[in-house]
C-alpha cells in the first residue's frame, strides 16, 4: 500500500535537490528576464546580465576604487560589521544586566519592567531625528539605533525566560544555602546565557534593518550607504551582489551563534537530543 | 529541465520584474502615465490635473494623461526607467545619469525652470565658501547638491578631495544640520530655507552663481513621444496655460498659487519664497529659446563631466562621451550613435507660436 | 521533647480557608508520610514546613525556635520534577551545596579546593548509584536517576529535615521499588526527619514510621472555602501490627477514594 504523503520523507540527495531547486528556479527566471530586457535595451540597468554582475563584483570586491583608494566592498563590510557588532555587543550586555535583575529581583522588576515594556513599543526609526541631534550623525547614532532597536526586546525576552524558570530550582538552591547573588551567578545566568544568545539570533534581522536604515540616512561608508548611493543611478549590478553579500553575512552570523551556543552550553544540546 | 521553456517564460513574466520596457508597447496608445514628486517647480502639474487643465488638453488630442505622485524622488525616476511610466519630472543631471545612462532613450519635452537659489551650500559659524576646506559636508551624494558643491569648490580653486562628503537623506538633512557635529550642509528648498533659519548658519554659495545649470524638466520616453506626438502637445498646452494662470497677480493667480502651496505642504508666503529662487519659464518663447541656446550645451557638458567623474554614466564608461546628448538643430554632445537624451524644443515652440 | 512542633496552624488564600487547626508534634528521626485527597492542602503544609509559604495563623517550631521566613539549608527538599539544575553535571549538581557554602563570593571553587569537594561528593553519588553517570547532564538521565540525583544533592548539606513532595510520583513501579529501598537505607543511615507527601498509600505505609492524612470534615459545595482541611488520621506505624496496618489502610483508602 502506498504510504500517505505525510509519512514520506525525502532522502539525503533528494533533500539537497529540493533545497536547491527554488534557488535554481530563481536564477533561471532571473536569467530569462535579464536576457529579455537586454535584448530590447542593451544598456538596461534593471536586470543586469551575469557578465555585468561579475564585472561589478570584480570592481567593488577585488580592485581598489580609483577615487578613494580602497576596495569598496571590504571597506563597506568592515564599517558595517563594526557598527553591527558594537551595537549587538552593547545591546546584549545591557540586556543581560537589566533582564536578569528584572527577572530575579521583584523590587527592581516593579520599578523597571513597565518602563522597558513601554520603551520597547517605541518604533526606533521614529526616534532617528532625535538620535541625530542627541548623538550626532557619526558612528554613535548608528550604534545607538541598533541598541535601542533590539535591547528592549532582549530585556523583555530574558525577563520572561527567567520568570518561566521552574520555581523549584530557585527553592532548591536556597535549601542548599545559596544567597541571591550566588543564585544569580550559578543558577540563573548560566541557564539564561544560551537563551539570550538565541534571542540575539532572532534580533539579527532587525539589527541589520536598523543598520542599513541608519547608513541609508547619513554615512560615508558602509553596506547600506553603498546600496542607497548607487540606487541614485540605478546600479542594480552593484545592489544585487551587495544584497546577496549581506544575506550571506547574516547567515554566517546566525550559524556562528548557533555553533557557539552548542559548543559553550553542551547541556542544551544534550537536552534537545534526549527530548 | 523538465519545464517547457514557454511555461518558464510565462512564470518569469508574472514575476513583474519583466514588465516590458515601454518601447515594446509604444506603437499607438492613448493612455499615458507621468510620475511626479513634490517640488516647488513641479507643483503646477498636480494643480493642472486637479483643475481639469490636463484633462482639457488631453481630451483635445484624444488621449488621457494621468499624473501619479511618488513619495520618493529617486524612486519615481527608477520607476520611469523601469518602464512603469511614460514620463517623469526630473532634473537635467538625473535625467542623464539614470534613464539615459540606463539606455532608456529620453526626450525633454519641457524645460520647466532652473534653480536660481533653490540649492545652496550652508556653513555653520563660517562666513565664506573658502572656510569649507577640510570640513565634512553633509548632502545627498550624487545629487544636484553634490553638483552644486563641486561647482562651488571649482569656483574658488578647491577640489572635491579638499572636503569629505557624508551622504545624508534629504528627509533628515534638517535634523542633521541641527546636530552639533555637522558644520557644512548642501541642501535644496524647502529644507534649505529651514536650515538657513538658524542664526549660526550662513549660506556661502548657491545656485544663483550657476544659473541655468540645474534644470527641472518634464521628460518622456523618446519612442513613446515619436509614436504619439500628441502627448507632447497636450503636456505643453497644459503646462503653459497653468503657468500663465499662476503668474497672474490677481485673485485667481493667487488662489492657484495658494493651492499649489497647500499641495506641497507649505503656505502661500512659503511657496512664494520658493518660487522666488526658482526661475520658471512662464513664456514659451523663453523656454524654446533657452532649449536652443548654446548655453544649454555648455551646461550639459559641465553636468556630464561631473557625472562621468563620479562614475554615474555607468561602469565601463570610457569617457564622458559614451552617452550622447542631442540638442535642437542637430547639435550633439558625445557619441552621436548612442544618443539617449534629447532636448526637444518642438512643443515649446508650438506653444510659443500659439499652434497647440 | 518534640523536634517539629506545629500548633494551631491555619492557611488562607483570599478568604478561602485551605487548612485549619493543624496540630502536630513530631519526634526526631521520624518518617512522616502525608496522604489525602487532591486539593486537601497537604502540599501547602509541606511548603509551609519549607518556608516557601507562611502560615496565616499559628506557629511552626523546630527545636523550639520559629521557622525562618525563607528556605534554609537545615531543610532539604526533593520535588517531583525540576529539582536538579539542568546546566550542571551530576557531580556539579551534588557539589553545588558545598561550593556555595565555601565560596560566598562567586559560589564556585577552583583548583585543589574544587577537587577536594568533588572527591567528598563521590561517596553520596556512589550511595545513590550514580557513579557511572558522574559527568552526565540531567537531561541525559532517566527519571529515576534524576530523582536519585535530587536526593543526593539535597543531602550534601546534611539537613536535619528532608521534605519530599511526591518524589516518586512520576516513576515506573519497578524503579519506584528501588527508590524505596534507597530511601529507607538513607533514612536509617542519616538520622533525618522526613516529611513525604504522596498519593500512593502503599508507599506511605511502606516507608513511613508515622502516617497522617489531611481531609475536610465538611465538604458540601457551599462549605468549601469556609472550612479548611485538617489532620483526620494520625497513625504511628512503627508500633502497629500488620493487621492494624491493613485495617487502617482500608479505612483511609476508603476516605480518600470517597472524595
Amino acid at each position: 500500500m502506498a504510504r500517505r504523503w505525510i509519512n514520506r520523507h525525502p532522502g539525503r540527495a533528494e533533500r539537497l535537490f529540493l533545497g536547491l531547486l527554488p534557488f535554481l528556479i530563481l536564477i533561471l527566471v532571473y536569467a530569462t528576464g535579464s536576457a529579455m530586457r537586454l535584448e530590447v535595451n542593451p544598456n538596461d540597468k534593471l536586470l543586469p546580465s551575469f557578465a555585468s554582475l561579475g564585472n561589478a563584483i570584480a570592481r567593488v570586491a577585488f580592485s581598489t576604487d580609483p577615487r578613494t583608494g580602497v576596495v569598496l566592498l571590504w571597506a563597506d563590510t568592515a564599517a558595517s560589521l563594526e557598527r553591527l557588532v558594537l551595537g549587538l555587543v552593547i545591546a546584549t550586555a545591557l540586556s543581560l544586566v537589566i533582564g536578569v535583575v528584572n527577572g530575579v529581583l521583584p523590587y527592581v522588576r516593579a520599578g523597571l519592567s513597565p518602563m522597558v515594556a513601554i520603551v520597547s513599543m517605541i518604533p526606533p526609526m521614529a526616534l532617528l531625528p532625535v538620535l541625530f541631534i542627541v548623538f550626532g550623525l557619526d558612528e554613535l547614532s548608528k550604534v545607538v539605533l541598533i541598541v535601542i532597536g533590539i535591547a528592549p526586546f532582549l530585556m523583555r525576552d530574558l525577563e520572561a525566560r527567567i520568570l518561566e524558570m521552574p520555581g523549584e530550582q530557585l527553592i532548591k538552591a536556597q535549601t542548599l544555602g545559596a544567597s541571591s547573588w550566588q543564585i544569580v551567578l550559578r543558577v540563573v545566568l548560566p541557564q539564561m546565557l544560551p537563551r539570550l544568545i538565541d534571542a540575539v539570533r532572532l534580533s539579527l534581522g532587525p539589527a541589520w534593518l536598523f543598520l542599513i536604515s541608519a547608513e541609508a540616512i547619513a554615512a560615508d561608508v558602509g553596506l547600506g550607504y553603498r546600496i542607497f548611493l548607487v540606487r541614485r543611478y540605478l546600479a542594480m549590478d552593484v545592489i544585487l551582489p551587495y544584497v546577496v553579500w549581506i544575506t550571506l553575512l547574516a547567515l554566517i552570523f546566525d550559524i556562528a551563534l548557533k555553533r557557539f551556543n552548542a559548543w559553550v552550553f553542551p547541556w542544551m544540546e544534550a537536552g534537545r537530543r534526549s527530548a | 529541465m523538465a519545464f517547457p521553456l514557454k511555461t518558464l517564460f510565462a512564470a518569469a513574466a508574472m514575476t513583474g520584474l519583466l514588465a516590458s520596457p515601454a518601447p515594446l508597447l509604444a506603437a499607438e496608445k492613448t493612455d499615458f502615465k507621468i510620475a511626479w514628486t513634490i517640488y516647488a517647480g513641479w507643483m503646477p502639474w498636480p494643480y493642472a490635473q486637479e483643475h481639469g487643465i490636463v484633462k482639457k488638453w488631453a481630451d483635445k488630442y484624444g488621449i488621457s494623461i494621468e499624473f501619479q505622485q511618488i513619495n520618493d524622488y529617486v524612486e519615481s525616476i527608477n520607476q520611469y526607467t523601469a518602464g512603469k511610466f511614460d514620463g517623469v519630472l526630473v532634473t537635467n543631471m538625473d535625467a542623464l545619469t539614470i534613464p539615459a545612462a540606463g539606455g532608456v532613450d529620453t526626450s525633454v519635452v519641457l524645460v520647466g525652470d532652473y534653480s536660481n537659489g533653490n540649492d545652496g551650500v550652508v556653513l555653520k559659524g563660517a562666513k565664506s565658501l573658502a572656510d569649507i576646506k577640510g570640513q565634512k559636508v553633509n548632502l545627498v551624494e550624487l545629487s544636484v547638491s553634490h553638483y552644486l558643491l563641486a561647482r562651488g569648490l571649482d569656483s574658488i580653486g578647491l577640489k572635491e578631495s579638499d572636503v569629505s562628503t557624508v551622504n545624508t537623506s534629504d528627509a533628515d538633512i534638517v535634523a542633521a544640520a541641527a546636530s552639533p557635529d555637522v558644520t557644512a550642509v548642501v541642501a535644496w528648498n524647502p529644507q534649505l530655507a529651514e536650515i538657513k533659519k538658524s542664526p549660526d548658519m550662513t549660506e556661502v554659495f548657491d545656485s544663483t552663481k550657476i544659473p541655468g545649470e540645474i534644470m527641472d524638466l518634464a521628460v518622456v520616453n523618446t519612442e513613446t513621444l515619436k509614436d504619439n506626438p500628441k502627448l507632447g502637445k497636450a503636456l505643453a498646452g497644459a503646462w503653459f496655460e497653468t503657468l500663465a494662470l499662476m503668474a497672474r497677480d490677481d485673485a485667481e493667480g493667487k488662489a492657484a498659487r495658494e493651492e499649489m502651496a497647500k499641495l506641497s505642504g507649505t503656505d502661500l508666503p512659503g511657496y512664494d519664497a520658493q518660487l522666488k529662487t526658482t526661475y520658471l519659464y512662464t513664456d514659451p518663447k523663453d523656454a524654446a529659446a533657452f532649449t536652443r541656446s548654446d548655453d544649454i550645451v555648455k551646461y550639459m557638458d559641465l553636468v556630464r563631466s561631473f557625472s562621468f567623474e563620479h562614475n554615474l554614466l555607468g561602469e565601463g564608461a570610457a569617457s564622458k562621451d559614451v552617452v550622447g546628448i542631442a540638442f535642437p538643430g542637430g547639435k550633439v554632445l558625445g557619441d552621436a550613435a548612442n544618443v539617449k537624451l534629447r532636448f526637444d524644443d518642438t512643443y515649446e515652440q508650438l506653444a510659443a507660436d500659439g499652434k497647440l | 521533647m518534640s523536634h517539629v512542633s506545629v500548633s494551631n496552624v491555619w492557611k488562607e488564600y483570599d478568604g478561602q480557608i485551605v487548612l485549619e487547626r493543624v496540630n502536630l508534634e513530631v519526634k526526631p528521626h521520624a518518617f512522616v508520610s502525608i496522604v489525602g485527597p487532591s486539593g486537601c492542602g497537604k502540599s501547602t503544609f509541606l511548603r509551609m514546613l519549607l518556608s516557601q509559604e507562611m502560615p496565616s495563623r499559628g506557629s511552626i517550631l523546630v527545636d523550639g525556635a520559629p521557622l525562618p521566613p525563607e528556605p534554609t539549608e537545615e531543610r532539604g527538599v526533593v520535588f517531583q520534577r525540576y529539582s536538579v539544575f539542568p546546566h550542571l553535571t551530576v557531580l556539579e549538581n551534588v557539589a553545588f551545596g558545598l561550593e556555595v557554602q565555601r565560596s560566598r563570593l562567586v559560589g564556585r571553587l577552583f583548583g585543589a579546593r574544587r577537587r577536594e569537594v568533588f572527591e567528598a561528593c563521590g561517596e553520596i553519588i556512589a550511595a545513590v548509584g550514580l557513579d557511572a553517570a558522574r559527568d552526565k547532564y540531567p537531561s541525559q538521565l532517566s527519571g529515576g536517576m534524576q530523582q536519585r540525583l535530587a536526593i543526593a544533592q539535597a543531602l550534601i548539606r546534611r539537613p536535619r529535615i528532608l521534605l519530599l513532595d511526591e518524589p516518586f510520583g512520576a516513576l515506573d513501579p519497578g524503579i519506584r521499588a528501588d527508590m524505596h529501598d534507597l530511601m529507607l537505607t538513607l533514612f536509617e543511615e542519616t538520622g533525618l526527619t522526613v516529611f513525604m507527601v504522596t498519593h500512593d498509600l502503599k508507599e506511605a505505609f511502606h516507608l513511613g514510621t508515622r502516617l497522617i492524612a489531611f481531609d475536610r470534615y465538611r465538604r458540601r459545595p457551599e462549605e468549601i472555602g469556609a472550612y479548611g482541611a485538617t489532620i483526620t488520621f494520625d497513625l504511628p506505624l512503627d508500633r502497629s501490627s500488620p493487621r492494624e496496618k491493613r485495617e487502617a489502610m482500608a479505612e483511609i483508602g476508603h476516605a480518600v477514594a470517597g472524595n
